[in-house]
């Protein structure tokens, strides 16, 4: 096997084989499965307090408001005594008590506190239509008379509430999608810093170079996370994926789902497209200053430190992102989108809130990939200096040192 | 062959490695003696490629790169292992290196670690292991692929008598099957025990190369050990004899400005009669050491 994907096998398999990666690969599964859970109890548990008992002689008038509002209403309570007692245990949070007298029918509403005001209005509506019936009958219409005056407006506000999905949809995209990159960047541009950093405090690398080139070596190391990242954004992607089919199958989130269906469908489609190929490179590019950084460490002690550098500039352009939330088509935004280390928060943020033509996409793209080519290429031309010189000087000029370590050699 | 011409190196004012030139050959150990900064790691570390240099560095008439890497085996001065692995991981990772299949070192990890007598198995992660036993341990990833160029900085730093002579074996062994050794040592009783030939630097200059005999004999054999119930006034009394030395009781050493006034002395001492030992020979090693980089600081 070449030697470089030895390399390569070795850095993701020593990686994956981890108890922190195992963490951190099921830790958003659990988070979901445990606050789905706490979410049903929680729902399950209040709906019954936030329920109303509805009770009446007239057993039509009764069954045509429980009809209408089954999910609001608990059935088993019949008497105004049982209710009684029920709002006192708040088991309900009130009762209705219905009566009828001669064409008019009348609603009381018992409890500590007003009712709320979609149940108020259903029930309303229930009345209505149960008073409306009784009023038709009294009038003695033809079945046409009677038929006309039940004629309805027509009102639709489809589009309206469309429009506030998807703006809706953008946030969370936006949200989720920075969250996910800063996550994901920190956690590899440390894994990466620490390990090269260690390797180079143990002085293993004169062995290593005496077996292998440099360069192949640290491209090696790069690839080997790389794979990491892709293993971790699949089981995602596949679990991410699994969690949804069976959400819309399991009864206590089926209607979650149905009723957000717009805003989770534009959520999905401004994530899983070509923002997560902004977010692989972003990571390959913070992988590759890591690795740099931790290169210039002298002891393993301070290979903790190595990781600053990607670190705090994740951290920047992460927070760059926030004065811009409600100023997308903003200049700085258009040009950050384009620099290296930011691209990979403000083209997302970009393509998220609006339409970017495919040019402006592929010139980002192409500067992206062409600085990690670029950057990779330089450091693995000079891997083998930095990672050989173990003098005690400071970071910085260990840094400068680093930067003109070719010079040095020749 | 590796070959060695002509090699410089300057590290800003400092002249590291000044003209050296010298060759280790197959089925011979070369060793590589200096004070600290001397240039022994240097050497090694160009001859390794891991530096730019003037001169000219050769393995079989090529240059030293990716293609001649699998063929060597090197051990730093600085000893290191991944501390996360275990001994099998650690030593199939650095075989694989070496072009070596898991499949072929896997079965050879045993005996290996049975030879050197590494206390520990191999599952056992190297963080586990002592100073010594990891040494051992990453001696072991330095041979087990039989290599044909054998690089060892300071191999005997460490370790105890027994395992000294472990690792002696071991490294006569690599040279029976013809590989090419160089080594660095502090400790000159070991090279000698183990040398063909030598090679003393000293302020980046070779000033000794040669095969050992060759070396010490060309500081004259003007050591005449003896024993016997002389005092030391009536040795210092005699004809050349410009220094005694009482290493033991009735041992002594005598030093000599003239080699050749061994013959008349023997004849003084012995009389013809029967006299426990006397032997003529050059200086120690050691004492050539001490006396050339002593030569240094003057």
């Amino acid at each position: 096997m070449n030697k470089l994907w030895i390399v390569t096998a070795e850095t993701y398999l020593r990686q994956v084989k981890t108890w922190s990666f195992l963490i951190l690969i099921v830790s958003p599964f659990i988070l979901l499965v445990i606050s789905g859970g706490a979410g049903y109890l929680a729902g399950s548990s209040t709906a019954n307090q936030d329920k109303i008992a509805v009770v009446s002689q007239q057993q039509p008038l009764r069954q045509q408001v429980i009809r209408q509002n089954k999910d609001d209403v608990n059935q088993k309570i019949t008497t105004q005594k049982a209710a009684e007692k029920a709002v006192k245990s708040e088991d309900i949070a009130g009762y209705l008590v219905l009566s009828q007298s001669g064409q008019q029918v009348k609603a009381v509403y018992h409890s500590t506190r007003n009712m709320a005001d979609t149940l108020k209005n259903q029930v309303q509506a229930s009345l209505s239509q149960y008073q409306q019936a009784l009023n038709l009958s009294e009038a003695k219409l033809t079945p046409q008379q009677s038929q006309a005056l039940q004629q309805q407006p027509i009102f639709r506000q489809q589009l309206k509430e469309k429009q506030k999905n998807v703006s809706m949809a953008k946030m969370f995209s936006f949200w989720i999608m920075a969250f996910l990159a800063y996550m994901i960047l920190t956690t590899y541009a440390s894994i990466t810093a620490q390990e090269i950093a260690s390797e180079k405090g143990t002085k293993i690398m004169e062995i290593i170079f005496s077996s292998t080139t440099a360069r192949k070596y640290f491209f090696g190391k790069i690839l080997g996370v790389l794979l990491v990242i892709l293993t971790q954004i699949a089981i995602y992607l596949g679990g991410g994926a699994l969690c949804y089919i069976l959400a819309q199958h399991l009864s206590f989130s089926r209607e979650i789902i149905a009723d957000n269906r717009t805003l989770i469908d534009g959520v999905l489609n401004n994530l899983v497209n070509i923002n997560l190929l902004y977010l692989l490179l972003g990571v390959v590019l913070f992988t590759v200053l890591s690795a740099f950084s931790g290169a210039l460490v002298a002891k393993v002690e301070d290979a903790s430190k190595a990781a600053t550098p990607a670190v705090y500039l994740n951290l920047v352009a992460f927070f760059s992102t926030f004065p811009f939330q409600g100023n997308a088509h903003s200049i700085v935004v258009t040009i950050l989108s384009y620099v290296p280390f930011f691209s990979s928060y403000f083209m997302p943020f970009r393509m998220i809130n609006y339409t970017v033509s495919p040019v402006e996409i592929t010139i980002s793209l192409l500067i992206l990939v062409v600085t990690i080519i670029g950057s990779a290429t330089y450091i693995g031309s000079i891997y083998e200096g930095l990672m050989l010189q173990t003098d005690d000087s400071s970071f910085f000029k260990r840094f400068k040192r680093g930067l003109s370590y070719r010079k040095q050699r020749t | 062959m590796l070959s060695i011409q002509h090699r410089s190196k300057k590290f800003g004012d400092l002249q590291a490695l000044d003209d050296i030139s010298f060759d280790v050959v197959p089925g011979e150990i070369t060793g590589l003696i200096g004070q600290n900064g001397a240039g022994k790691s240097t050497t090694f570390h160009s001859i390794l490629n891991f530096l730019d240099y003037d001169g000219q560095i050769r393995w079989h008439g090529q240059p030293v790169d990716e293609t001649v890497f699998d063929t060597i085996g090197y051990l730093p001065e600085e000893r290191s292992l991944m501390p996360k692995l275990t001994i099998e991981q650690q030593i199939v990772y650095l075989a694989r290196l070496k072009d070596k299949k898991a499949k072929d070192i896997r079965p050879q990890i045993d005996p290996w670690l049975k030879h050197f007598e590494v206390k520990g198995q191999k599952v056992d992660k190297i963080k586990s292991l002592s100073k010594g036993n990891k040494q051992k341990v990453q001696l072991i990833c330095t041979m087990i692929h039989k290599p044909k160029l054998l690089i060892l900085d300071e191999p005997f730093s460490g370790l105890d008598p027994v395992n000294m002579d472990i690792l002696k074996q071991a490294i006569l062994g690599a040279k029976d099957q013809g590989a090419a050794i160089i080594f660095s040592s502090h400790d000159m009783a070991n090279v000698e025990s183990v040398c063909d030939n030598l090679v003393m630097l000293r302020n980046g200059q070779a000033i000794l190369n040669g095969t050992l005999d060759d070396v010490r004999n060309q500081f004259g054999k003007n050591q005449i050990h003896i024993t016997g119930p002389w005092s030391v006034q009536e040795l210092a009394a005699l004809p050349h004899v410009t220094q005694v030395l009482t290493p033991r009781p009735r041992q002594f050493v005598l030093h000599l400005d003239d080699p050749g006034a061994g013959p008349a002395i023997f004849e003084t001492l012995t009389q013809g009669k029967y006299i426990e030992a006397f032997v003529q020979q050059a200086p120690t090693l050691d004492e050539i050491f001490r006396m050339e980089v002593g030569a240094g600081h003057e």
